[in-house]
């Protein structure tokens, strides 16, 4: 059973080549031939990385993600899944061969639109949300490891043309081919249908945003936030308790500004629910959100037609920019910063 | 927690759907009477289903001697593999569906397994300290 799972990875690893495709098979470098000059010897893997995948499986990719008018050549979804390693590759096993177009110039452009729309998107989502923690949700969301996937998910893994160096891994180069899309539709439609592709892709995706809010100290930080909206100053109260002599306590303790009840806590004991109410009031401020129906994205205000940013034609669309949420509260920093945490 | 290691996870068909099958491959012998339904459904059938279906790449193999088969390779790197000797007409089209909507994953017995999900309950957990005393 091991075995057989270990066969089926190591042959998802090799590269196979179609013969159909091949202009003569064997190559000419693989038959020997005794000459003065010594060369190396011929490496099957190599060369077999060396050639592009057929156009069935390129064609079929572009109808897979639903963008067989955008990447409507072979050429251009070649483009899009090699990487910029791969010329070295090129050059040292086959340099008499046309020089391939890389990825390299979309994927920068195609990582910053991901940001943009990323940001715009979680930022009017959760205008509460601290700003470390927008920008941990921002990498979780179109960051390498989620574009790695989503290549990997749409079926990029066999298409894609690299070169393991020190700099690349294969995450690295398979994330260039999402963002490498993202661009080539900026370049052939507009920014709104490259947003559609984003938000159909990227940001349907499930992230724990929950877990990237760390507390220090919710207690104070709640005390600052009450403060600042002029509220009365917090209480907690014990609601219900159970088997407080035992060894398995249950408290559970409400933390309330006057009236109103803003969080509560359970917990085994009385300190460790109060500090899980101050943190639940505090998640019920920074993960409020904006239904998606009442979102008004600043790229919105774009005209729809064909084209960059810079020439489509056409009028502006209203939008109505939402309230600023509140700033964060910021007390005893001491200096050291870590992505998501949050006091 | 290092920004560079965060990830989200799928959620195939909320908005994209993106179909598993990535490509099927017909493998048949050319002489043998046990691929000649086979070499029917290639000649008469293949090419309405590769129109159809533009996102499965369709390879078509020769398989000397041997029964006629067809395999589905999918995104999570697996296989599938079907014999289609004596089936008909229509029992190749149906098996050849088969792979078309499968997503490749194994097949998983499921008459001992308990409710399983990745997503938090609707209406919470139920706890005896929220709920209401009992009324006698």
């Amino acid at each position: 059973m091991a075995a057989q799972k270990r066969l089926v990875s190591t042959a998802a690893k090799i590269a196979s080549v179609s013969t159909a495709y091949l202009p003569r098979f064997p190559p000419r470098e693989a038959i020997f031939k005794h000459s003065e000059i010594p060369k190396p010897p011929f490496a099957p893997e190599t060369w077999a990385s060396t050639r592009p995948p057929p156009p069935s499986a390129l064609s079929a990719f572009a109808h897979r993600i639903g963008l067989a008018s955008v990447l409507s050549t072979s050429d251009s979804v070649l483009r899009v899944c090699t990487h910029s390693s791969f010329p070295t590759l090129q050059q040292q096993f086959a340099p008499d061969e046309r020089k391939v177009q890389t990825n390299a110039q979309l994927a920068p452009l195609g990582n910053a639109l991901l940001g943009l729309f990323a940001t715009e998107f979680i930022h009017t989502a959760y205008p509460h949300l601290p700003t470390r923690v927008l920008k941990a949700a921002v990498s979780a969301q179109v960051g390498t490891q989620t574009c790695a996937a989503v290549a990997q998910e749409m079926g990029a893994a066999p298409l894609l043309r690299w070169h393991r160096s020190d700099d690349v891994s294969h995450s690295d180069a398979l994330a260039s081919v999402p963002r490498a899309i993202t661009a080539l539709i900026y370049e052939k439609l507009s920014l709104l249908s490259a947003r559609q592709f984003v938000h159909s892709y990227f940001l349907s995706r499930e992230i724990d945003l929950r877990g990237m809010i760390k507390f220090r100290h919710p207690k104070i930080a709640l005390l600052e936030m009450i403060k600042k909206l002029n509220r009365e100053y917090p209480k907690s109260r014990l609601l219900k308790e159970t088997g407080r002599y035992s060894n398995s306590p249950i408290f559970v303790v409400g933390i309330y500004s006057g009236a109103d009840k803003l969080g509560e806590g359970f917990g085994s004991s009385l300190r460790m629910a109060e500090y899980r109410a101050a943190e639940d009031a505090l998640h019920r401020v920074y993960l409020t959100r904006v239904p998606n129906h009442l979102m008004s994205l600043p790229t919105s205000t774009f005209p729809t037609g064909l084209g960059s940013v810079f020439k489509v034609k056409g009028k502006e669309k209203p939008h109505t920019p939402a309230d600023l949420g509140m700033a964060e509260v910021e007390y005893g920093r001491s200096g050291r910063s870590s992505a998501g945490y949050t006091d | 927690m290092l920004r560079g290691t965060l990830r989200s996870f799928p959620a195939n068909g909320h908005a994209a759907f993106l179909p598993q099958i990535r490509k099927l491959v017909f493998e048949c012998c050319d002489r043998w009477p046990s691929s000649e339904t086979t070499r029917n459904y290639l000649f008469t059938r293949l090419v309405g289903l590769a129109r159809d279906n533009p996102h499965v790449e369709i390879v078509v193999r020769q398989r000397v001697h041997r029964e006629p088969i067809v395999r589905g390779f999918y995104i999570n790197n697996r296989d599938k593999v079907i014999p289609l000797n004596g089936l008909s007409l229509a029992e190749i089209t149906q098996k050849v569906h088969l792979l078309l909507d499968s997503s490749g994953a194994k097949i998983k017995p499921l008459k001992r397994r308990t409710v399983e999900s990745n997503t938090e309950s609707v209406r919470g957990i139920w706890s005896g300290l929220h709920a209401d005393r009992p009324d006698l």
